[in-house]
């Protein structure tokens, strides 16, 4: 793949995939998509897995898709007047409440692992599902620290921070009375997480 | 690290195998996985350890902006 001629950083074809994947699952649920993201959205192709397929059903939920509808569709899902229909933080699905104790636990290790919030961008708290992709891309990529984290340390991180709850919160969108362009955005992440779990394990 | 590189073969063709490389290679096609972040790099003021050069995040960009 060629963004790997790309960057001589020493991190392997899979693991830049992984980058990908979370990546995108970043992109979709940190904020409402614009047009040019969906357009970009509606080309991509996957293959005949379980991941490939939820990958098809995206693009062509993207191809019927406009920026303001999506952008309705966030605000149902996520934000909302009284709340989104899903509450998409860490604490929130370990504790039934927001800015808990898996919070701090996650900033302590944010901290240790040198990456902060962008603080211009967002005042949400850092176990947002989106900012919890961005961190592993960016640990599996080497974008915090010394080069690329070793594979114990993502494993850590994914056990603590996305393991015990994120394959939960996609399959909740998935199934979201709002979600029409997100449903399969939820199936994407259902699968990824299965993945990512069932990878780590043949690791150690 | 090097422990990176020495992961097993089995895992890294599970990953292969789980749609990943069709899927994510077009998103890196598409150039949509590019970090439009909302993390980043702690400042080296802050860090305890941290001295490096911004050397890995242009790395990173580059490819995940591909």
């Amino acid at each position: 793949m060629q963004a790997t001629d790309e960057a001589p950083c020493a991190i392997i074809e899979e693991d830049a995939l992984r980058v990908q994947a979370y990546g995108l699952l970043a992109r979709l649920l940190a904020e409402p998509p614009s047009a040019e993201f969906i357009t970009r959205v509606a080309a991509l192709e996957g293959d005949a897995s379980a991941f490939g397929l939820a990958l098809n059903e995206l693009a062509a939920a993207a191809r019927d898709a406009s920026a303001e509808a999506l952008a309705e569709e966030y605000h149902a899902l996520f934000i909302g007047l009284a709340g989104g229909e899903l509450t998409p933080y860490g604490s929130y699905y370990l504790t039934g409440f927001l800015f808990e104790k898996p919070l701090a636990e996650l900033r302590a290790d944010l901290a240790r692992l040198g990456i902060v919030r962008q603080e211009q961008r967002t005042k949400d708290p850092e176990d947002h599902i989106a900012m919890l992709c961005e961190a592993m891309a960016g640990l599996i990529a080497g974008a915090f620290g010394e080069g690329p984290a070793a594979l114990a340390e993502q494993r850590a991180f994914f056990d603590r921070h996305l393991g015990s709850w994120a394959r939960q919160f996609f399959a909740d969108l998935e199934a979201a009375e709002a979600a029409r362009f997100y449903r399969p955005v939820g199936k994407i992440g259902r699968h990824f997480m299965e993945i990512e779990r069932q990878a780590f394990a043949m690791a150690a | 690290m090097k422990d990176h590189r020495l992961k097993s073969s089995k895992r890294r063709d599970f990953l292969k195998l789980a749609g990943l490389g069709a899927g994510a290679a077009g998103v890196a096609a598409a150039g949509i996985a590019r970090a439009e972040v909302k993390v980043e790099r702690a400042k080296d003021e802050d860090r305890s350890l941290g001295y490096r050069e911004s050397e890995q995040v242009k790395k990173y960009y580059a490819l995940a902006r591909f």
